[in-house]
């Protein structure tokens, strides 16, 4: 290290190096300085020169460039070993933690509640109960999607294949179905929904589209499907190209016994206005006709009531309500088509996807290399300052 | 003071083994002499020197011309292994007694050699720190800027221990007259 000093010479001093630098030079001194100059030459004299053999040797060997093998290689391959050692531990580390904190890649969707939709009970136990055992026929509710996970359109449209009423059965099916897509795709993904609802004949009861091209984007959608077509709609619902099923849940409530009651009831109001209406026309007195009048008229608005509930419970076997929720998230994956097929822009998403888990891997390990990094710079400044002390040490001791 | 030996169209590493070459022609006595100084040892400052220059050889690219001239770079390089001898010495306790500089002895006559006795003895009792600028100045050819650069001190520093040691051999010399 060399220091830095602007502190002036004393003029005698200066003269008498300069003194000294002449007379080594070969030239003329002040006379003041003869007794330095004379010093300095025999001092100069005093120089030790190199032997013959000495000197012969060093040129051969200078000659063949030290050809021999020496010694200072070998700290430098070990150096190198050490930092590849090093090198190799940080990324191991980095591995490590990448894995022991799970894939990056896979976003982790809020909870999702799944229940049964409507009038359905929570209780799930009993798919079928056997006819007219129960007043009330239990209904099944099939939540597809786990809470706190989010699966594909293509993976849930497989696994959740809804099943047709058995025949004979008056079963009312519904269904809930709540989609994500990206924030700008709010409008395409509910056009889809009322392209595919339209296409199975079905019937868009109310519908709310909020796209706010942010985060944000909302669209919700009251859906009347006929049954027969409920399996295949939610298929195609679940499927769409630009949206991932977030959660979808299939409810289905066995009404065969409230079906034949309603039916019974209203059955039994028709025969007994049949009945008034036949002893109406064998009435004679006018009492007997008001008072057959008054029960025909609740008959016929209990045969109104009856065929009312009747045909309501009967929109409902025919048609499955379905409520469909889209929402803008701020990660937009598209959906796989055809199940798992392979595209370019797939190629393209995970390849982004790639390069992003091996940045953070190489940011992890430059974070991992630099405290070891600087560890060990500063081991090998304290080796250098301390040899540099022994060295001044032994120069002292002479 | 060494030249660059380099021809255009040399490649580079033809350049800098020309200019270890020219370096190690004009610098060998010297770095032998300065070595042979501080050791008090002509066998030890043999070994030495070559040490120093194969390390030299070997760091050659290493070289920064911007942090120094080459001369001193190289006696630099001479010197901490000129250190790791003296250490690895009186480790293994052998400089009970410094060895006579015995090729140095010749026979003179008169005053001068009276003179010269004089210098030897008072040479002698320096320390290791003012023998080694005297060696590096009378011996190894080196300027002051280039004593400052080996030694790790400004200029004027070297300038001054250069001073002060010039006084005191002239002082040991005037009183062994």
């Amino acid at each position: 290290m060399r220091l830095r000093d602007e502190t002036p010479l004393d003029p005698k001093v200066v003269a008498s190096l300069d003194a000294i630098d002449a007379v080594l030079a070969g030239e003329p001194v002040d006379p003041r300085h003869a007794e330095l100059a004379e010093l300095a030459l025999l001092l100069a004299g005093e120089r030790p020169e190199p032997g013959v053999p000495f000197a012969t040797q060093l040129d051969e060997r200078v000659h063949r460039r030290f050809a021999a093998p020496s010694a200072p290689r070998r700290p430098r391959r070990r150096w190198l070993w050490s930092s590849a050692a090093g090198v190799a531990v940080a990324a191991g580390v980095a591995v490590a933690i990448v894995i022991s904190s799970g894939s990056p890649s896979r976003p982790s969707a809020p909870p999702v509640a799944t229940s049964a939709a409507g009038s359905a009970p929570s209780s799930a136990s009993v798919p079928t109960p056997a006819a007219g055992r129960a007043p009330a026929a239990p209904a099944t509710a099939r939540p597809v999607a786990a809470s706190g996970q989010v699966f594909s359109s293509g993976a849930i449209g497989r696994t959740a294949t809804l099943q047709p009423p058995s025949s004979g059965r008056k079963v009312v099916q519904g269904g809930q179905l709540s989609l994500t897509t990206s924030p700008s795709r709010v409008d395409t993904v509910a056009q889809e929904v009322f392209d595919v609802v339209g296409q199975e004949r079905g019937i868009v009861n109310s519908s709310t589209v909020t796209a706010t091209g942010g985060t944000g984007g909302y669209a919700q959608f009251q859906l009347s499907i006929p049954s027969g077509a409920l399996a295949q709609t939610m298929a195609a619902l679940s499927t769409l190209q630009y949206a991932r099923v977030a959660s979808r849940t299939d409810t289905s409530q066995d009404v065969t016994d409230q079906y034949n009651a309603d039916a019974t009831r209203l059955a039994d109001a028709r025969a007994l206005r049949t009945s008034l209406l036949k002893q109406l026309a064998n009435a004679t007195t006018q009492s007997q006709i008001n008072s057959l009048t008054a029960q025909i008229h609740d008959a016929e608005a209990s045969i109104s009531s009856d065929l009312a509930t009747l045909r309501a419970l009967n929109n409902q076997i025919n048609y499955s309500q379905v409520t469909l929720t889209i929402n803008g998230g701020p990660t937009p994956l598209p959906a796989q088509s055809g199940g798992g097929g392979f595209s370019l822009h797939q190629a393209a998403h995970d390849a982004g996807r790639v390069l992003t888990v091996a940045a953070g891997v190489a940011l992890i390990a430059l974070a991992a290399l630099l405290p070891i990094a600087a560890l060990g710079a500063l081991g090998w400044w304290v080796v250098a300052v301390l040899r540099r002390r022994r060295r001044e040490q032994a120069l002292d001791a002479i | 003071m060494i030249e660059t030996l380099s021809a255009p169209g040399e490649t580079r590493s033809a350049t800098a083994w020309e200019r270890f070459e020219a370096l190690y022609r004009s610098s060998r006595d010297d770095v032998y002499a300065y070595v042979a100084t501080l050791l008090r040892d002509r066998a030890a400052a043999e070994d030495v020197t070559a040490l120093a220059f194969e390390r030299a050889y070997r760091r050659r690219r290493t070289f920064d011309r911007r942090r120094g001239e080459e001369r001193a770079w190289l006696f630099g390089i001479a010197r901490n292994a000129a250190l790791d001898e003296l250490r690895r010495r009186r480790r293994l306790a052998q400089l009970a007694a410094d060895p006579e500089d015995t090729a140095a002895t010749e026979v003179d006559e008169g005053d001068v050699a009276l003179r010269r006795t004089a210098v030897r003895e008072a040479l002698a009792r320096l320390s290791g720190r003012e023998r080694e600028i005297v060696a590096l100045k009378f011996h190894g050819g080196l300027s002051n800027a280039e004593i400052a650069r080996v030694l790790g001190v400004s200029e004027s520093n070297a300038g001054t221990l250069l001073y002060r040691t010039m006084e005191k051999l002239r002082k040991a010399c005037d009183a062994t007259s």
